[in-house]
């Protein structure tokens, strides 16, 4: 008898000295298309949370990082957003496609669980939903057009030319800067796509070559392609500005498209001078050894964004979380310097759209900021 | 009465699960009733397609539009739905019956190549590449069928699906499509109609997948062009071959491994369950080149 | 008129790489029957050689190439041996190595993929950028005429034809299967690494570029015929001028323009399934 009664004052004080803690859920994608970007921002956001768990957690409990893989396929992504939030998850970070994340709010907003997404930047995901649980901090489609086009603003375009893959994002982030472009009143001359597993962009080159654009816009998100279209630009000799999406500011081109690049312009969610970017490259190779790109800021950020809400919260209550969240005001590693994220008027999208700069590629590296913002 | 105790059981379970188990229940119900109408076309009736994946996204997309673009009543879209599954079947079925062999599976290939194509240009019809997704299954009668009592609606279509089948493959149809499979000269010999019956096959399951799609489009309320990609239709290939190519229980057994392997491999392999996936199915193969189903066969006779 | 030439040499040079895998698929059709999907992987691993040896530890270019042609060859001969003989020997369906190497395809996919970061990899020109299409259409050709000289003039190359046209009378006549089938592995894997190699500086290596390369190859099969070598690249040619020319002369906006060579190969089969050369007599 007394032997039982031990047992069961040992478990009793096991099970008190067990902490409880935060369950924040993860879905990515280690093995499909979106493997390099999901990749080094799933890492970021892992690192974010052990911080966070060194210094004491948030309300005194740690982070448990619930991490799942879709594999790309949207049809596994529902069921796994269900199964963290069975597992008690109060937060979703979506860090896999945007039509994953787009499958994901379906189940979010049925079952009342707050999501975010630090990274899809399609223009649709707060649009074509209207889940009060869900937001974008990721740097939008329409957000880059409209940062691009206040740079290009002096040089006075009229005529210039689009170029896009056929990915879903590739088209979402096409459509918003053909809007953006048409409103300002400017002629887009020429409307390419390069199918992605295709061997050379020299048609779509040429066709875009006989249209005689003042520049190109490059909205495609496929590293490999857009590759193929910096070549066929190479070899077709032609010589007009090149502006492209937040994809050219992937580090890889440094590698991958030698010589190709200099002198292109893209918009990026990175300041390399930024403090709290030259604090963060120095604290993750401190923690973690290795060298860190744009790309783990926005999983880092995403983590981030969420402690800070749940620690104004008060509570791990999902509607407090919502509320809080709603009322975010954060500076974050990525955007411009002084921007901050936050969600005016019940907005969801909440990476500010003066918080993008321009950047240009020179000598091969990704180079000096030129522009921010959209004035 | 064995069919309403199926029906009972397969769909009371639902309501014994949580969400999560509940919705990977009914995805792999799904697959099963694709893999069931598939496995006819391609086991028992020798056709290579690969076109059964993008009769699953028309069935999908037809009836969302018809529910939500043209705002027909449900009833109606229903019936509408059915309607287009089979008349796009057909005159996909009436060309392609004439190819052979892997004539065949390129041209369903570029056809559901170029279905996600249509999908991805439909601008404000089919949603472009980010779908269609604000939408809700309208009220019956001023119920929300939703949740465990939608997976019913799944089981009466799998059930429904299979029983058709089983039907047509202990009828004379059946023994023509085998027949037509081994020697179509043979067949014609005998006075099969090779073309027609081939032409019914095709036609047949894939309006059946076509009928999955109009269901499924309730299940995770979002229709969006990778749903319906050209990696499912090698998925439905493997699910069939591995678990029994002709055989109905073959496609029950390889749909259902097949869809539930990621998940119970994810946790347990971590980072490199893909590559398990891709091994377990050589495995497979390499064991049991009849199909998994042999396992069964085994266990039965003894 | 000068887009149309530059295009031409552009469009032989995409015709070659899909020439050189629908040939890849061709030497194992023949002997065997079967259908190997996983040559587009095969490519890829070409093309991950290619990043290895001549990016990361910069051999002279002929050594890199040599090389990564061989460990193809040994690659394809290992997963005959693995994936393919076991079930032959106990006489499975067709089917199963065809899924047998379906499921190779997930295997070697995914082990490129946990074994390199998943950006896409530079691999570089064997001379400068301009040249590499000439010097794709010559390794081309080159390989061609090896492959017809193969067919038409050795012995080894008549037995195989013996083999496709009837295994068991080819067997009686005491050809050996297991080797031929052995050798047309090997054979097809050295192919199909060497067009993805060649494919790599322009498309860079990355671990989806297979699954694309094998339906481009599939289809140039279909369309120049399984009957002879030549075919293949026939194909090759007619569907990369079909992409190419719809895309650059087409009045019809980008994104449609992807559907045209779809459609251009659906009307294609019905019209003409057998191919464009018949096998001969």
């Amino acid at each position: 008898m007394r032997f039982w009664g031990a047992v069961a004052v040992l478990l009793f004080a096991g099970s008190c000295l067990a902490q409880e803690t935060i369950k924040i859920g993860l879905i990515t994608d280690r093995v499909g298309i979106s493997k390099p970007y999901s990749e080094p921002a799933t890492e970021g956001a892992i690192f974010g949370a052990e911080e966070i768990n060194r210094k004491g957690g948030i309300l005194g409990k740690k982070i448990e990082l619930l991490i799942e893989d879709d594999q790309s396929r949207p049809d596994i992504s529902a069921a796994l957003a269900r199964k963290l939030v069975d597992q008690g998850a109060v937060f979703i970070i979506s860090l896999s496609l945007s039509p994953a994340t787009q499958q994901q709010q379906t189940v979010t907003m049925e079952a009342k669980t707050p999501q975010m997404t630090p990274m899809n930047s399609a223009d649709y995901l707060t649009t074509q939903l209207d889940n009060p649980y869900f937001w974008q901090t990721g740097p939008l489609g329409s957000i880059q057009i409209a940062t691009l086009l206040a740079h290009a603003r002096a040089k006075n375009f009229k005529r210039v030319a689009l170029i896009t893959d056929n990915s879903d994002l590739g088209q979402a982030i096409a459509k918003a800067f053909k809007g953006t472009l048409e409103k300002a009143g400017i002629q887009i001359v020429a409307d390419e796509v390069v199918s992605r597993g295709a061997t050379t962009a020299m048609p779509q080159m040429q066709k875009i070559r006989a249209a005689n654009p003042e520049a190109m816009f490059l909205a495609g998100v496929l590293t490999a392609e857009n590759v193929l279209i910096f070549r066929a630009y190479k070899e077709l000799g032609v010589k007009f500005p090149i502006h492209s999406s937040y994809n050219l500011s992937v580090p890889i081109y440094e590698t991958v498209a030698k010589g190709l690049v200099n002198g292109v312009t893209f918009v990026d969610a990175y300041d390399p001078d930024k403090p709290e970017v030259k604090a963060f490259v120095a604290a993750y190779k401190k923690g973690t050894g290795k060298d860190s790109q744009n790309l783990h800021g926005y999983g880092y950020d995403g983590v981030m964004l969420i402690a800070d809400a749940i620690r104004r919260a008060g509570s791990t209550d999902k509607e407090k979380i919502r509320a809080a969240m709603q009322q975010t005001n954060y500076a974050g590693v990525m955007g411009a310097k002084g921007m901050k994220y936050s969600f005016a008027d019940g907005k969801r999208a909440g990476f500010d759209p003066n918080g993008m700069v321009v950047r240009v590629y020179e000598k091969d590296r990704q180079g000096r900021v030129v522009h921010v913002g959209t004035k | 009465m064995r069919w309403l105790a199926a029906f009972v059981a397969l769909s009371g379970a639902a309501f014994l699960m949580g969400d999560y188990h509940n919705d990977v229940y009914r995805k792999m119900l799904l697959w099963i009733t694709l893999a069931l109408s598939y496995n006819f076309l391609f086991g028992i009736c020798g056709q290579v397609a690969f076109s059964h994946f993008a009769f699953y996204g028309i069935g999908a997309y037809s009836v969302v539009i018809l529910l939500f673009q043209l705002h027909v009543p449900l009833p109606v879209a229903i019936v509408l739905g059915v309607a287009v599954c089979i008349l796009v079947a057909l005159a996909v079925a009436i060309p392609a019956t004439r190819l052979e062999g892997f004539y065949l599976a390129l041209a369903t290939l570029a056809l559901a190549q170029l279905f996600v194509v249509v999908l991805n240009e439909g601008g404000a019809v089919t949603g472009g590449t980010g779908g269609i997704a604000n939408y809700r299954l309208p009220a019956v009668f001023g119920l929300q069928v939703k949740g465990a009592w939608y997976t019913g609606v799944i089981v009466a279509l799998l059930l429904g699906t299979y029983a058709l089948l089983r039907r047509l493959d202990h009828s004379w149809f059946g023994r023509a499509c085998r027949a037509v499979r081994d020697n179509p000269e043979a067949a014609a010999a005998m006075g099969v109609d090779v073309a027609r019956t081939k032409v019914v096959a095709f036609a047949l399951t894939s309006a059946l997948a076509g009928m999955a799609g109009m269901v499924y489009a309730f299940v995770d309320n979002t229709v969006n062009p990778p749903i319906f990609g050209l990696e499912n239709a090698f998925l439905l290939l493997f699910m069939v071959i591995v678990g029994g190519a002709g055989r109905h229980a073959g496609a029950v057994i390889g749909a259902a491994l097949l869809f539930l392997l990621p998940f119970f491999l994810s946790p347990l392999v971590g980072h490199h369950h893909v590559l398990v996936f891709g091994v377990l199915v050589v495995a497979a193969i390499l064991l049991k080149p009849k199909g998994l189903i042999g396992f069964y066969d085994a266990i039965r006779r003894s | 008129m000068q887009d149309l030439l530059e295009l031409a040499v552009g469009a032989t040079a995409s015709g070659c790489i899909y020439g050189l895998i629908a040939l890849a698929y061709l030497l194992m059709i023949r002997p065997t029957g079967i259908i190997n999907f996983a040559v587009g992987e095969w490519a890829m691993i070409g093309a991950f050689g290619g990043y290895v040896l001549l990016t990361k530890y910069e051999w002279p270019y002929p050594a890199g190439m040599a090389v990564v042609v061989a460990f193809l060859c040994v690659v394809g001969w290992l997963t005959e041996r693995i994936a393919v003989r076991p079930l032959i020997e106990r006489g499975a369906p067709l089917l199963a190595p065809i899924l047998a190497l379906l499921g190779m395809l997930v295997v070697f996919r995914e082990t490129i993929s946990v074994s390199f970061p998943p950006d896409p990899m530079p691999v570089p020109f064997a001379f400068e950028i301009q040249d590499q299409k000439y010097f794709i259409i010559a390794v081309t050709l080159a390989v061609f005429a090896g492959a017809w000289f193969f067919f038409e003039r050795t012995l080894w190359g008549k037995s195989f034809e013996a083999v496709a046209l009837n295994r068991r009378a080819a067997a009686l006549m005491g050809i050996n299967l297991t080797r031929v089938t052995a050798f047309s592995f090997a054979a097809g894997a050295g192919v199909a690494g060497l067009g993805g190699l060649l494919v790599a500086p322009n498309v860079s290596a990355q671990y989806l570029m297979g699954v694309p390369l094998a339906i481009q190859g599939f289809t140039a099969l279909v369309i120049g015929g399984v009957g002879r070598v030549e075919g293949a690249l026939l194909g090759g040619f007619l569907l990369a001028f079909a992409e190419q020319l719809t895309i650059r002369y087409a009045p019809i906006p980008g994104g449609y323009a992807q559907g045209v060579p779809l459609l251009f190969l659906i009307v294609f089969l019905l019209v003409r399934p057998s191919g464009l050369l018949k096998a001969k007599a």
